[in-house]
C-alpha cells in the first residue's frame, strides 16, 4: 500500500475494485465505517454483490478481466470533465513530458513489436531529451506529443457507452461512479483504490495496477491522507515475503537478480548496467554490496567482487508456472513446498498435481498433511504403486508457536512473540533453514567443486547449535558496520566499500541501536502522527506511514489544503514537519534541486503518467483474458501480446463455443487459501462446509438447475462437481455480442479436513501476466450443468 | 431496580463476517454441528442447542429496486416478559439483575415446554446419555454470556464485532441510540426500525433493522402465548398440587404440542433463521 489501513478512515471516496475487503480484509471495515460516519463514500466494482457491496453507496458489476476498460473510461471521463487536479499532474507527473515520434499505437499495439519474439524494443518510447539526457516538457499540457495528450487521445477511445459493452457495468451506474469518485480531483478531497487478486490475477493484472495509479495521479490522490494506491495483500506475511525476494526476479529489498548474459558478467557491469543515473536508486550499489557482505561475511572481499561469482544467475524464466511446466516435463529434480499447497491453490491444478508426481524427492513444511504434501497417496485419487516421488513432510510450526515479523500490507513491520510450544516435532521455519544450512554446509565442507564453492563461501554464523539466535538475524536485516558491529540507523548509512553489510535495505533502520527494536514497539496513544501511529510497529522504509507524502503540499512545500495535510516545509527550521516521517529528505527544501520532485524512487522524480518500462506497454490498453466470451471490442489483438504462452497439453484452451461462461474465483471470509488451516478448524469448517457455485437466477433457469442441486463445472482443463448457490447477486451481463453469463466459486476446497470439496483450481488456466507471472486465476471460460 | 443492560445490533453496520458465531463457540466451548447445505452463506436454517447465534442473510429486492444483502446476528432476544420463564414448570428458566434470561441447567428436566412457546424458537433441546445410558435432554440458548458480564467483560460476540454493529449498554441508552441510528439511515433504508417488540415487554437484544420484521423472517408482532399464561399461572398450580411437578411437566408438554403449539394456533408463526 501507499498508504495504510488506519489512514482509510480519511478516505472521501473508497473505490473498491478487485477486492472484498469486507469478506477478506474484515478489520478494513471498521475503517471505512468511520470513515462513512464522517460522510466518506463507498463505491463496490465487482463481478457479483458481495457482502462489501452490501455495505457501499453504489455497486456497479464488472466483467472479470475488464478493469482497464473500466478504469480507461474514468480516466477519460477525469479528462473531458477537467476534474483532474491540474496543477500536481503539470508538477509531480511526467505528464508533461514529450514522447519522442517514433512512440505509436494503433489498433492494440504500440510500437516496436516484435512477432518473433512476442516482446516490445522499448527504446521506441522514450522521451525527448535536452543534451545532458533531461526530459523535454511541457507544463501547459497542450504539446500533442505530451504524455498528457498522449494519454487523452489514448483513453478517448473509452467512451462511457463502450466501457459498457465491455464490462456489462449499466451505463447510468457508471458514470455516477465516474462522477463520484472523479470528484475526489478536487483539492481538499482524497480517494483511495483498494485493490487485491480480483486485480492482479490477470494476464493484464500489472496494467490493472498501472490503471488505477494513472487514475490516482490524475486526481492528485498519491501522498494524501485517505488517498493513494492500497493492495490488500492476500496473506498476513506475503508483504514480507515479496520484500525478502519471494519473486523469482528479486534479491531482497527488490534488488534485481543478475542473469547469465554478458552485461553481468562481473559485479562492476552489473552495478553499471543496473543502476539508474538519478532518482533514489542511485544508491543501488551500496544496498548489492551490503546484501553480499551479509550472506558471504568475510568471503565477500574486495577483491573477489564480495562474492558477486557465488551468487547463481540463470536466464530462464522460474515462476511458478515455468517450475510446474519443468516439473511436468520431467526436467525437475527435487522441490522444497514451505507452506504451499498447489495441489489447490495452482493454476490448472490437476495438472500441478500430475507433475508433482514426475519429482525425484519433495519436501513439504506444512504444519500438517495437506492435499500437497499426501498428493501420492489413494485418497488424493493417485495411485501410489505408479509414484516414485519420495515424500518428506517436515512438521512446522504454527505463527503463535514462534518469533519472529510480520510485515502487513501497510509495510507495518510487526514482532511477534511465541505464545505456546508447538506439538510433537514441530519447528519454526527459522529452524528449518538453520539446520538445513548447517548441515548441507556440513555436507560439502571438503569438496572443491565448483557447485560446492557458494555453499561453502556462504556465511552462516546465527547461533551455535539447532536453534538460532533471531536478535542475530535482526540486526543483520537492519545491518551494522562490518568493522566495529555496530548496527546501522538506516539504509543511508549504507556503503558500497564492504564496510556495512545489511540483509535487506529497506528495512534497514528498524533495529538502530542495541536494544531498539523498532518492530516490537507498541504504543498506541495518538502522541505522535495522529492516525499514523508512528510508535506503533515500524514501517519501512524508514518508518514513513504515507508513501510520497511530498506530493500532499504543493510545489512552494505548503498543504495543497489543510483538510488533507501531512508534511510542509517549515522555513524557519529548515525542513519538513508534520505527522509522518517525511518521504523525502527531511532538509531540502522546495527551492533545492529536486526540492518539487516527490517520486524520489524513479530517475525523474515524478510519478510514472506513462510506463515505458513494462512489457506490454507505457499505457495499460485492454485486451481480453486469456480465454474470454467475446472478441476485443477495442482492436484486433485479443490477448495482451506480451504475455508468455505455454500450450499443448500444459496448458488447454477452451473456447466460447464449449464454454461460453465466464468464471472467477474468490474467497470467503470463513475460509482462507488453500483451506489447509481453515478447513482443520471445526468451527470455520461449520460456517462454510461445503464448495458451491455462485450463478444467476436466469442462468440456473436456462439449464434446468435448481438452489442446492449438485452441478458439474467444466473448463478445458477439469471438472469440479459442488453445489449451486442460485443468487440474484449475480446477473447476466449485457455485452456487444449478447448476453454473458458469468459464475464464481471459492477456491478453498480440497479433499483433506473436516469441509472438503472439489478443488476450484482444476478449472484455471496455465497462464500469466505479462511482467511478473501471476496466474490469472480470475478469469477464464467453463460451462455448466446439471450433476444427474 | 438494578440497571438493564441490553446487546444493541446494529444490522445496518454488519458485514457477515460471522466472527460473533466463532467467539461464541469458543467461549461457551460448543460443538461445531456442520448442516447440509442450506442453498445461502447461512450456516443453519436456526438456532440450535449447540449453536445459539446464527447469522442469517437475506437478498432483498428493495423498494428503489436494488439489491440489499441483509445479515443479521440471531440468537436469544432475553425478552423482558419472556414465554419460556413464564412456563418452564421447574422453575429453571429466571431473570438476571440486569435483565438477562438463564436457564438453570441442573433443574432443566428437558420437558420442552419453552421450546413450544418461544415467539421466536430461539431456545433448542439437546439429546444426552448419562454414564447408566439413559436418555435425557437439556434446554440451551444464548446465555448473554452472564459468566463475563459477573467479571465486568461484555459479551463475547459484542466484544469480537470489529465494526461495531454490536454494543451493550445501558438500556435506555440503547434504546436512544438506535433512535437515532433509524434517523440517520432512512433515507438509504427507508423502512429502517427499531425492534424492541412490546408484545414480550421489550427484549434485551434490540435490533435496528435495515427493513421490516418480515424481511428477515421475524414476527411483526411477537407475544407471550395466551396458551403460556393460561397454564401457567392457572393450570399448572392446580395440576401440580394434584399429580407432582414432573408428570405435570410431562403432561404440559403433551398438552401444548396438541392444544397450544404455537405452529398452529395461539399467536403468530415465526422463521426463525431464514433464508431464501
Amino acid at each position: 500500500m501507499t498508504n495504510h489501513w488506519n489512514d482509510l478512515q480519511h478516505t472521501d471516496v473508497c473505490m473498491i475494485i478487485g477486492a472484498n475487503p469486507a469478506e477478506n480484509h474484515p478489520i478494513s471495515f471498521r475503517w471505512l465505517l468511520k470513515a462513512r460516519e464522517r460522510g466518506g463514500k463507498i463505491i463496490s466494482v465487482d463481478p457479483r454483490f458481495t457482502r462489501s457491496s452490501s455495505q457501499a453507496d453504489i455497486y456497479s458489476p464488472l466483467r472479470s478481466g475488464t478493469d482497464i476498460a473500466f478504469i480507461g473510461g474514468m480516466i477519460h471521463y477525469a479528462i473531458e470533465n477537467n476534474l483532474f487536479h491540474k496543477e500536481y499532474v503539470a508538477k509531480y507527473t511526467n505528464a508533461s513530458f514529450i514522447v519522442k515520434e517514433s512512440f505509436k499505437f494503433n489498433d492494440g499495439l504500440f510500437s516496436g513489436f516484435d512477432e518473433g519474439t512476442s516482446s516490445y524494443d522499448k527504446t521506441q518510447w522514450a522521451f525527448e531529451t535536452d543534451k545532458d539526457g533531461n526530459p523535454l516538457k511541457d507544463e501547459k499540457l497542450e504539446n500533442p506529443r505530451s504524455v498528457f495528450q498522449l494519454m487523452k487521445k489514448h483513453y478517448s477511445r473509452y467512451d462511457a457507452d463502450t466501457v459498457s459493452t465491455v464490462t456489462g457495468a449499466p451505463k447510468d451506474d457508471y458514470v455516477k461512479i465516474c462522477e463520484l469518485f472523479c470528484s475526489t480531483g478536487q483539492v481538499g478531497k482524497a480517494g483511495t483504490i483498494m485493490y487485491a487478486m480480483g486485480t492482479t490475477q490477470h494476464t493484464v493484472g500489472t496494467q490493472n495496477v498501472r490503471s488505477y495509479a494513472m487514475l490516482q495521479l490524475l486526481l492528485g490522490n498519491i501522498g494524501l491522507p485517505g488517498g493513494g494506491v492500497n493492495a490488500l495483500r492476500g496473506e498476513s506475511n506475503v508483504q514480507g515475503s515479496t520484500d525478502f525476494a519471494l519473486l523469482w526476479g528479486d534479491l531482497p529489498g527488490y534488488l534485481g537478480a543478475p542473469k547469465a548474459i554478458p552485461e553481468h558478467a562481473t559485479l562492476k557491469a552489473f552495478l553499471e548496467k543496473e543502476t539508474p543515473k538519478s532518482g533514489y536508486w542511485i544508491n543501488k550499489p551500496k544496498f548489492y554490496v551490503s546484501l553480499l557482505k551479509a550472506w558471504y561475511g568475510p568471503n565477500a572481499t574486495k577483491n573477489n567482487e564480495f562474492a558477486y561469482q557465488m551468487l547463481p544467475k540463470g536466464n530462464k524464466n522460474y515462476s511458478h508456472i515455468s517450475l510446474f511446466n519443468a516439473m511436468y516435463k520431467g526436467e525437475l529434480e527435487g522441490a522444497f513446498l514451505f507452506g504451499q499447497n498447489p495441489v489447490v491453490g495452482g493454476p490448472n491444478a490437476g495438472k500441478e498435481k500430475e507433475s508433482l508426481s514426475n519429482l525425484k524427492w519433495m519436501v513439504a513444511v506444512d504444519l500438517w498433511e495437506t492435499e500437497t504434501s499426501s498428493f501420492w497417496q489413494k485418497e488424493a485419487g493417485s495411485d501410489p504403486s505408479k509414484i516414485a516421488t519420495e515424500v518428506f513432510l517436515l512438521p512446522a510450526s504454527a505463527s503463535f508457536e514462534k518469533e519472529g515479523s510480520i510485515t502487513n500490507s501497510s509495510r507495518w513491520m510487526q514482532y511477534r512473540w511465541k505464545a505456546i510450544d508447538s506439538r510433537g516435532e514441530a519447528k519454526a521455519d527459522l529452524e528449518i533453514i538453520h539446520v538445513l544450512a548447517t548441515k548441507i554446509k556440513a555436507l560439502y565442507k571438503n569438496e572443491n567443486t565448483p557447485a560446492a564453492q557458494p555453499i561453502k563461501a556462504l556465511h552462516w554464523e546465527y547461533g551455535h547449535g539447532d536453534h538460532p539466535d533471531i536478535d542475530i538475524v535482526c540486526k543483520e536485516i537492519n545491518g551494522y558496520d562490518y568493522n566495529t558491529g555496530k548496527q546501522v540507523v538506516g539504509f543511508g548509512a549504507l556503503m558500497d566499500d564492504g564496510s556495512t553489510c545489511s540483509g535487506n535495505w529497506i528495512y534497514s533502520g528498524f533495529y538502530p541501536e542495541e536494544g531498539n527494536n523498532r518492530s516490537k514497539a507498541r504504543d498506541s496513544k495518538n502522541t505522535d502522527g495522529g492516525t499514523n501511529f508512528l510508535n506503533w510497529s515500524y514501517a519501512w522504509p524508514a518508518n514513513r506511514r504515507i508513501l510520497y507524502n511530498r506530493a500532499s503540499a504543493d510545489p512552494s512545500g505548503k498543504p495543497w489544503s489543510s483538510e488533507r495535510a501531512v508534511i510542509s516545509w517549515d522555513g524557519a527550521q529548515k525542513k519538513w514537519v508534520g505527522n509522518d516521517i517525511p518521504d523525502f529528505v527531511p532538509t531540502k527544501a522546495p527551492t533545492d534541486e529536486g526540492g518539487m520532485n516527490p517520486f524520489i524512487m524513479l530517475g525523474d522524480g515524478v510519478g510514472g503518467m506513462y510506463a515505458p518500462t513494462l512489457n506490454d506497454g507505457p499505457f495499460p490498453e485492454h485486451y481480453e483474458p486469456f480465454e474470454s466470451p467475446i472478441p476485443n471490442v477495442f482492436s484486433s489483438v485479443e490477448m495482451n501480446p506480451t504475455v508468455k504462452v505455454w500450450d499443448g497439453e500444459f496448458n488447454k484452451k477452451g473456447n466460447n463455443k464449449d464454454f461460453p461462461i465466464v468464471a472467477t474465483t474468490y474467497r470467503v471470509s470463513e475460509h482462507w487459501q488453500s483451506g489447509s488451516m481453515t478447513r482443520n478448524q471445526e468451527w470455520l469448517s461449520e460456517l462454510v462446509p461445503h464448495m458451491y457455485v455462485e450463478m444467476s437466477e436466469e442462468l440456473a433457469k436456462e439449464k434446468g438447475i435448481k438452489n442446492k442441486d449438485k452441478i458439474v463445472v467444466s473448463s478445458a482443463r477439469g471438472d469440479v462437481t459442488a453445489y449451486a448457490m442460485v443468487t440474484k447477486r449475480f446477473k447476466p451481463y449485457k455485452l456487444k455480442g449478447g448476453m454473458i453469463h458469468h459464475i464464481g466459486m471459492p477456491w478453498h476446497f480440497g479433499y483433506k479436513g473436516y469441509a472438503t470439496g472439489d478443488t476450484a483450481n482444476r478449472l484455471t488456466p496455465h497462464i500469466g501476466d505479462a511482467n511478473t507471472m501471476i496466474p490469472e486465476y480470475k478469469a477464464f471460460l467453463c460451462n455448466v450443468r446439471r450433476a444427474d | 431496580m438494578a440497571t438493564e443492560y441490553v446487546k444493541y445490533v446494529d444490522v445496518t453496520k454488519c458485514d457477515g463476517c460471522r466472527a460473533c458465531m466463532v467467539a461464541c463457540k469458543n467461549w461457551n466451548d460448543l460443538p461445531a454441528e456442520p448442516q447440509d447445505f442450506l442453498g445461502t452463506m447461512q450456516s443453519h436454517a436456526n438456532v440450535t442447542a449447540d449453536t445459539w447465534n446464527v447469522l442469517t442473510f437475506v437478498e432483498h429486492e428493495n423498494s428503489k429496486g436494488n439489491l440489499d444483502y441483509l445479515f443479521r446476528h440471531s440468537s436469544c432476544f432475553h425478552c423482558t416478559d419472556a414465554a419460556c420463564e413464564k412456563v418452564c414448570p421447574e422453575n429453571a428458566i429466571s431473570y438476571t439483575d440486569k435483565g438477562m434470561v438463564v436457564v438453570d441447567q441442573d433443574t432443566c428436566v428437558g420437558c420442552g415446554y419453552c421450546v413450544q412457546n418461544c415467539p421466536f424458537d430461539v431456545i433448542q433441546l439437546k439429546n444426552y446419555k448419562d454414564e447408566n445410558g439413559k436418555e435425557y435432554r437439556k434446554a440451551h440458548k444464548c446465555t448473554m454470556c452472564t459468566d463475563r458480564l459477573d467479571e465486568g467483560l461484555q459479551p463475547a460476540c459484542v466484544t469480537t464485532c470489529h465494526t461495531g454493529a454490536m454494543e451493550f449498554g445501558e438500556k435506555d441508552d440503547v434504546i436512544r441510540k438506535a433512535e437515532k441510528r433509524v434517523n440517520e439511515i432512512k433515507e438509504r433504508y427507508p423502512n429502517a426500525m427499531v425492534y424492541n417488540p412490546k408484545g414480550v415487554g421489550g427484549t434485551h437484544t434490540i435490533y435496528v433493522l435495515a427493513e421490516k420484521p418480515s424481511v428477515y423472517g421475524l414476527p411483526e408482532n411477537p407475544k407471550v402465548p395466551t396458551s403460556a399464561v393460561l397454564w401457567k399461572d392457572y393450570a399448572q398450580p392446580i395440576g401440580k398440587a394434584m399429580v407432582g411437578g414432573v408428570a405435570m411437566a410431562l403432561a404440559g408438554a403433551f398438552v401444548a404440542n396438541k392444544f397450544f403449539d404455537k405452529k398452529n394456533g395461539g399467536h403468530e408463526d415465526n422463521g426463525g433463521g431464514n433464508h431464501e
